[in-house]
């Protein structure tokens, strides 16, 4: 590299400054006058490189052959109007514009816009001189690829489309999943807080706060506001055939013991005696009548018998 | 090739009319059947060339030895292109350029390409006009086949080209040269016995980074939509000769770096690195390890140094009494405290 000065000193020839920097060398450049004090950049030369313009013009006038557009077919031209960037509303590239070489889709759209204006520009002047540009479907001529060549390739181009497409599928049940997830949840939370808005109603009219009974009404209010037609037919179906002779069987469930309380209401009520029962009265010979099919129970036998059948 | 010989000029064939039998055509390197829609019976035509021969452009492509698999490819790709072009064996490394103006010369082409490959990495490409005309030598880079499966497109086999041309290649002389030479190398003549007479694929030549870009696309339709083919590459200018395979340099691309000084520069950028991080930790040890002045009076003295009175030193000889622990009366909570408040 050459040590070339940051203020260029007058008559001053790089090419005799070829030495390494050494303390020394530079000491005694300093002494010469060669060197002026501030900062000194170490710049590369620049390489010289032939441009023989005029060489290069008359080679081209020697060399060049002035054959017809239909010998060459060659064209020169701008891209064609770059569509894609006008739809998305980005002003399109100017005109001479140094295209990025290392935006790899732009580039290649350049290219292929260039091409494009070729082909349109082209097109009227090969009809013009009869030459054809469309294969009729009957014409069977050796091609550059081979046709085992392009089944290759256009297995792969459908196993690629497939593997979108699966994970495509994969993707959208993931999410229905999500969502019929997040949707249970929140119907959950909804009945979940109704029976606390319920709950609190209740215990609210119990201690005397309110003497409204709209709470027991709720249910039946808000559906005749919102749309009736929908919760009938969802009520229509209520709960389950199974459901309802379950709750006909074993009751509502609830709290099983704390039922029985020895108060003074409990004590005084005497609504389920029974005289009969009690007293005893109509004794035998009332049960004679029905006896024996009332509580007959079978002998020991026809017993062991029975058990050993179910 | 049938016994039958065409006389130059080709005046015996310029009154043949197309056959109607199914006979193949004689004197004809390549004969085109195809079906006439209207008539049931196979015409084969006359030779395409019918003595319209004229641009008699040959090109010659071969290359050095010591190719790798790509550059072998790509050459073969480029025959299939070109149906103008003739096949050479390997030349030896050791015979002079000029050698190839021989070889093109035995085989009656006007126009050379060579593919030079060094140190089995890189590629340089010689393009030519053989006996007098410019060469011009590139480095190759971004090599694409034919046979990769993202070059979707394809083509008839010898069909001729559309070429297209950057506006770029007007604007200074030696691209223009270099467009010369290219429209005269890749452009299939008319008429040429192995070319196919539909025009279906275009090359297109872009001046981008101080490089050309080569790219070979299938028009599929008539609104000009159309598919890569392949194969691609990027061409590197290094230096554009009067002569073929030598003589004066006419130009030297300023902006060409050989891809020895570049791999040599990645090399040097990573020993400096390395070298600096080791300056950095010898400098570091030896300061660690130089002798350390002990200083007499410390500087640091006086900084907690509170001008305040002393106090006088207690010191207690019995332990101290224990304090009782007080416990904590609670008033209620806090809500009846403040309310009482």
């Amino acid at each position: 590299m050459e040590f070339v000065e940051e203020e260029e000193q007058l008559g001053f020839d790089s090419d005799e400054e070829k030495s390494e920097l050494s303390d020394d060398e530079l000491q005694e450049a300093f002494a010469k006058g060669l060197l002026k004090p501030g900062m000194n950049v170490l710049v590369a030369k620049a390489k010289k490189s032939t441009n023989n313009v005029e060489g290069l013009k008359q080679c081209l006038a020697e060399f060049r052959k002035d054959l017809p557009w239909v010998e060459s077919l060659d064209m020169t031209n701008l891209p064609a109007e770059d569509l894609i960037s006008k739809a998305d509303g980005q002003a399109p590239a100017g005109v001479n514009e140094d295209i990025n070489a290392d935006d790899d889709f732009q580039r290649e759209m350049f290219f292929y816009r260039q091409a494009q204006a070729t082909v349109l520009g082209s097109l009227p002047l090969l009809k013009k001189h009869n030459i054809a540009t469309k294969r009729p479907d009957d014409y069977f001529a050796e091609m550059a690829k081979t046709d085992q060549h392009m089944q290759k390739i256009r297995k792969k181009l459908i196993s690629k489309q497939m593997i979108m497409e699966r994970s495509e599928k994969a993707k959208k049940l993931r999410e229905q999943r999500k969502f019929g997830k997040k949707v249970q949840i929140e119907v959950m939370q909804k009945r979940q807080k109704e029976k606390k808005a319920m709950m609190s109603a209740v215990k609210k009219y119990q201690k005397g706060m309110t003497d409204k009974l709209d709470f027991l009404e709720g249910d039946q209010k808000k559906p005749k506001d919102a749309g009736q037609g929908s919760k009938k037919a969802a009520n229509k179906k209520g709960p389950n055939a199974k459901r309802k002779f379950k709750d006909q069987r074993f009751g509502f469930g609830g709290k099983k013991s704390g039922k029985k309380w020895n108060t003074k209401e409990s004590h005084n009520d005497v609504s389920s005696f029974r005289a009969k029962v009690a007293n005893a009265k109509g004794g035998k010979g009332g049960k004679k009548g029905k006896g024996g099919q009332q509580n007959k129970r079978p002998g020991k036998s026809v017993r062991r018998k029975m058990k050993s059948r179910s | 090739m049938a016994a039958f010989k065409r006389k130059r000029g080709g005046q015996t064939l310029v009154g043949k009319k197309a056959k109607k039998v199914k006979i193949v055509a004689d004197g004809a390197d390549a004969s085109i059947e195809s079906e006439q829609e209207n008539n049931n019976e196979i015409t084969v035509p006359a030779p395409v060339s019918g003595g319209k021969w004229t641009n008699k452009e040959r090109v010659l492509i071969f290359s050095s030895r010591g190719i790798n698999f790509r550059t072998r490819h790509l050459m073969q790709d480029l025959r299939t292109m070109m149906p103008h072009s003739k096949a050479d064996t390997k030349m030896d490394r050791k015979d002079k350029l000029f050698v190839i103006n021989e070889v093109c010369e035995i085989k009656n082409c006007n126009k050379c390409l060579f593919f030079e490959a060094k140190k089995k990495q890189d590629l340089y490409m010689w393009i030519s006009n053989s006996p007098h005309g410019p060469s011009a030598k590139f480095l190759v880079q971004n090599i694409h086949t034919l046979a990769e499966l993202k070059m979707t497109g394809n083509c008839l086999k010898g069909s001729r080209p559309l070429l297209s041309f950057d506006p770029k290649f007007d604007s200074e002389p030696q691209y223009a040269l270099l467009k010369e030479l290219f429209t005269q190398t890749f452009s299939t003549p008319r008429y040429h016995p192995k070319s196919q007479p539909f025009v279906d694929h275009v090359f297109t030549f872009t001046i981008a980074d101080n490089r050309i870009w080569f790219r070979n696309y299938q028009i599929i339709e008539e609104d000009a939509s159309l598919v890569e083919i392949g194969p691609r590459f990027v061409l590197n200018l290094i230096k554009i000769f009067q002569g073929s395979f030598g003589g004066p340099t006419l130009f030297e691309n300023p902006d060409f770096k050989s891809p020895n000084m570049h791999r040599r520069e990645i090399r040097l950028a990573a020993a400096a690195k390395v070298r600096e991080k080791q300056m950095v930790k010898e400098m570091q040890k030896t300061k660690r390890t130089e002798a350390k002045t002990d200083l007499t009076t410390d500087v640091t003295a006086d900084v907690f140094r509170t001008p305040a009175e002393e106090k006088p030193v207690l010191i207690e000889t019995e332990p101290p009494v224990p304090r009782v622990a007080k416990k904590k009366k609670v008033n209620g909570y806090i809500r009846q405290r403040m309310a009482r408040r």
